[in-house]
């Protein structure tokens, strides 16, 4: 298996993802559905994860991997339940084990869940309402627990997602889903909907049939959780990622030193500290014959933050670094790698499953008119934008919403396409003058309330980067925009409160990244108005905004109504396979040519810089980083 | 700071007093004169002088020059960055090089020169009437008054300004009619804001200083018994007393400012990427270590602050040896 997708046309043609740096919202984390899973599973029958090597060099065992992050970017302090971004469930791939999981491998085939925990995929009734799963034997706790994973200890970690101290941030997942699931204030307490036969059997009832069910046991809050430890940590959130017990090939440095005899002996765990470093070890009671999934060949990892990237890159250069995790390499690194041909195989270009997007919202005047936003589709140069972050090597040009990956909706539609992804004046131009901000049909909004529109982006390049061409664009149909830089957490926060965000008409920070390769993660959290909340909302358009919801939401509502994607989207929910898939690509056209919410700029990729060190390169499609449980090193070095 | 005696321009009559070197009779001269006298002996002063009129008149007709260059302070090029999106280094199109977006390095430092004087002398102006304002009713008044502004002085300066300076753009620069009902506006405005905000206190403490000494002097006596008003003689009698100091703080205000402005733009506080700025310019190149590669990008607008900061200084520094010959370096 080719493990090095840039040189593996298929793989590229399936995912055009993106890197996924610490998006509050939107964490690139694939699975496939259901749906997939049948096409793909006969695709990956040589699992493992290990593939082409860069140099020449046995595979061995050992070493560690040295890597620096310039912060972890945690939004849920690394406890399992809470945490919500890519690069915690990279963590995640090395300590936990989950029922299904993936073989740690880039492409189609690094999306298909397999049995991990699990003896199997599962058993689904014929109503599609019941799922049973029986647990392998001999797999056991890291210590200070070292005792057998049973099947209440996956039930308990369903019970802290509904414990609202805890902050589960994918709680939606399973609520409402699975029978008895809803949130609660208090500790963890019993799921009527989880049945536990016995040790090694799980039971899940759900209300209603779920095919994509099965992805979402392979979620990082459904690993299995030791109730004696994490019973110390029931609010507030967090707590528990200072002591994750392991169950997978790794453990936190120190985590035999815990006392678990009580609460006010267990102490947080050495080898994590937030601010500066996460250091993993071989976890002593993991079983590599027992983990079909994991290759677990280096003997652990060293993580240091380092807030300087540039820093960090100069250090692999060097080699005093294996290589690098999440950042974007700076354009001369890219440059450096991408034209050296002796440096060129240490540069892994790697797509993931993200979109970076231009948001419009619907109710902010000039952007209530559809004229107006496919003008800005029409006139904004992707070409220029992909330059900002580094060239061709960074990301593929967006044409609609969805990832091919998701609905299968690949680059040949491109309702705004235009020649090198320029920007077309004269097509621009056209669609303003149907615009009724433009009465005297001149090509160019007139009226004034294109004057001073607020551009949101985020104060850190590459945004920074491409945000003078995004201005002169908008500049050439009329639209002059005052930009705002915030922060790349007080942006999102800015736009998800719907009142605030009221204030902004158009915003170029948000990206968002697919949880699991089923497309509805493209759809509901974005452009449904159920995800329309007051608070923490996704839906940055304000697709679907009723006249009664703005009205309590205390925003103005446009005179001439806002479009909805509810009926579209609801009506893909029920089916499955590739009916499924082409209901969303429906729902995909829909939004590019009915709605408009977006201007999609394109689909990135991770590019990753290693060493010579690293003698075993691999990607983890589905939390779109290096595999960290299949890279091996000759680095001789200990964790 | 020096106790420095305030200059009474009646009074300053230390060149006039002393006889003319060449033997010639002494002609009496009007204190500016003097003052001409004594600063274009200083010929660094001078030159800072020069230097800023040629500033300001860079940035009066930098869309004159930007026009004979052809190119736009935001206009883009495409083929000013290669594939990788680097920048083109300098050459007869890009005089100083291009930078990340495509745009010509030389024309955005002109126009940089506007942005940098408009907040230095905006913010400076803003500031030295609160401070000469509140620092003459302090001191003047005195009592309760004097209480409440010294106090207010206090607490202003001992702000940790940088972490106020950014909490204040975080908070102004979301809103459309950003704070205080539109008063500060995100932008060049709330830039303006920040710096005058912080700098009036120490303009307010030295008029403070000088006009309680002042206000016991015999002159204000006779003002008071020959029946003038408070205002009267606090505006009349006692502000014309404060040119010189004020002048000489003023403009050495000014290139502190400049710097401040810079620091804001290089945090990406304020000042929109779209606007031309030294220091946004600056922290441009030094986003991911760009200077290494792109040194024109760093060193351009480096040198045209460095130049005008330098040039006020020395300026400043004149202006003090020529209004206040008392003062000992």
């Amino acid at each position: 298996m080719d493990g090095h997708p840039s040189r593996s046309p298929s793989n590229v043609d399936q995912l055009k993802g993106e890197e996924m740096r610490v998006s509050r919202k939107g964490s690139a984390l694939f699975v496939f559905g259901v749906a997939s899973l049948l096409i793909a599973t006969a695709c990956s029958s040589n699992n493992g994860g290990s593939s082409s090597t860069p140099t020449p060099g046995a595979v061995t065992k050992g070493g560690t991997y040295r890597s620096a992050t310039s912060s972890f970017g945690f939004v849920g302090d690394f406890d399992p339940v809470g945490e919500y971004t890519a690069v915690g469930f990279a963590y995640y791939q090395m300590l936990l084990r989950t029922l299904l999981n993936y073989t740690g491998e880039a492409g189609a085939a690094g999306l298909v869940p397999h049995p991990d925990l699990a003896t199997d995929l599962g058993t689904v009734s014929s109503d599609g309402l019941t799922y049973t799963y029986h647990l392998k034997d001999n797999i056991k706790f890291g210590p200070p627990i070292n005792r057998e994973i049973t099947s209440s200890d996956i039930k308990y970690a369903f019970e802290r997602i509904d414990s609202s101290s805890l902050v589960a941030q994918y709680a939606f997942y399973y609520d409402g889903v699975i029978k008895g699931m809803a949130p609660h204030n208090g500790p963890p307490k019993n799921i009527s909907g989880i049945d536990t036969p016995d040790s090694k059997t799980i039971v899940f009832h759900l209300t209603t049939p779920t095919s994509d069910f099965p992805a979402r046991l392979s979620m990082a809050a459904t690993a299995p959780v030791p109730q004696e430890v994490a019973k110390c940590f029931t609010k507030p959130a967090g707590g528990y990622g200072n002591d994750i017990v392991s169950s997978g090939p790794y453990m936190i440095q120190g985590a035999d030193q815990m006392d678990p005899s009580s609460c006010s002996t267990i102490k947080p765990m050495s080898g994590y500290d937030p601010t500066s470093k996460l250091i993993l070890v071989r976890n002593p009671n993991w079983v590599q014959s027992t983990d079909d999934l994991r290759k677990a060949y280096v003997d652990g990892l060293n993580m240091s933050i380092d807030s300087n990237v540039d820093d960090i890159f100069n250090k692999i250069s060097s080699g005093s670094l294996d290589g690098s995790f999440y950042e974007i390499p700076p354009p001369t690194v890219l440059q450096k790698y991408s034209t050296d041909s002796s440096l060129k195989p240490y540069e892994h270009i790697d797509p993931q499953n993200t979109t970076y997007y231009i948001s419009m919202n619907l109710l902010v005047p000039p952007f209530d008119d559809i004229h107006v936003r496919k003008a800005v589709n029409w006139i904004i140069d992707k070409a220029g934008i992909q330059k900002a972050w580094g060239g061709p090597a960074t990301g593929t040009i967006a044409g609609h919403v969805m990832p091919p990956s998701m609905a299968g909706l690949g680059a040949d539609y491109n309702p705004y396409g235009t020649p090198n992804n320029a920007g077309d004046l004269s097509k621009a131009e056209a669609e303003m003058k149907q615009s009724k901000y433009d009465p005297g049909h001149t090509g160019k909004c007139t009226d004034s309330v294109c004057n001073g529109v607020i551009l949101l982006n985020r104060n850190e390049p590459p945004w920074t980067d491409a945000e003078a061409g995004i201005v002169a664009d908008l500049a050439k149909i009329g639209i002059n925009v005052k930009a705002r830089e915030l922060e790349s957490g007080a942006a999102y926060q800015t736009i998800d409160t719907v009142k605030s965000g009221a204030g902004v008409g158009i915003s170029m920070n948000p990206r968002w990244g697919a949880d699991y390769g089923d497309p509805n993660t493209f759809a509901q959290p974005l452009f449904s108005s159920q995800s329309l909340i007051p608070v923490g909302t996704s839906n940055y358009a304000m697709v679907g905004m009723t006249k009664e919801k703005a009205q309590k939401f205390g925003v103005t509502y446009p005179s001439g109504g806002v479009p909805s994607a509810d009926a579209q989207i609801n009506a893909c929910l029920p089916k499955t396979g590739q009916e499924r898939q082409t209901c969303f690509q429906g729902v995909d056209k829909y939004l590019m040519e009915d709605v408009v919410p977006w201007v999609p700029m394109f689909w990135a990729n991770q590019v990753t810089i290693t060493s010579p060190t690293v003698t075993n390169w691999a990607f983890d499609q589905f939390t779109g980083f290096i595999a960290l449980q299949n890279v091996a090193v000759s680095n001789n070095a200990s964790p | 700071m020096r106790q420095d005696q305030s200059i009474r321009t009646d009074q300053l009559d230390v060149g006039a007093a002393a006889p003319a070197p060449d033997g010639q009779s002494a002609i009496g001269k009007t204190p500016w004169q003097l003052f001409w006298r004594r600063f274009k002996k200083d010929k660094f002063a001078l030159a800072g002088g020069i230097l800023i009129i040629v500033l300001i008149f860079i940035a009066i007709f930098a869309p004159l020059i930007a026009k004979f260059v052809g190119h736009g302070p935001n206009e883009l090029f495409d083929n000013a960055t290669n594939e990788f999106g680097l920048p083109v280094g300098p050459s007869s199109r890009f005089w100083f090089g291009a930078d990340r977006s495509g745009r010509d390095v030389f024309v955005r430092t002109i126009y940089g020169a506007r942005t940098s004087l408009a907040v230095a002398f905006l913010a400076t102006g803003i500031a030295t009437l609160i401070g000469v304002t509140l620092g003459l009713l302090a001191g003047y008044v005195a009592g309760s008054v004097d209480t409440v502004i010294s106090r207010l002085i206090d607490v202003v300066l001992s702000l940790p300004l940088l972490l106020f300076a950014l909490g204040i753009s975080a908070a102004c620069s979301v809103a459309k009619n950003g704070c205080l009902h539109g008063l500060v506006q995100p932008g060049l405005r709330l830039v303006v804001f920040i710096i005058a905000l912080f700098t009036w206190p120490y303009l307010a403490r030295i008029v403070r200083g000088q006009v309680l000494s002042l206000r016991e002097r015999e002159f204000i006596e006779a003002s008071h018994s020959m029946g003038a008003g408070e205002w009267r003689i606090m505006f009349a009698d006692i502000l014309p007393n404060l040119a010189a100091p004020i002048i000489v703080y003023t403009t050495l205000i000014i290139p502190s400012n400049i710097l401040f402005e810079a620091a804001l733009s290089f945090l990406g506080v304020g000042i929109p990427q779209t606007t031309p700025s030294w220091g946004r310019m600056l922290s441009d190149a030094s986003n991911s270590q760009m200077f290494t590669y792109a040194w024109w990008m760093m060193l351009f607008p480096g040198i045209f602050l460095l130049l005008t900061t330098l040039a006020f200084n020395l300026l400043g520094d004149g202006l003090r040896d020529a209004l206040d010959p008392r003062s000992r370096r």
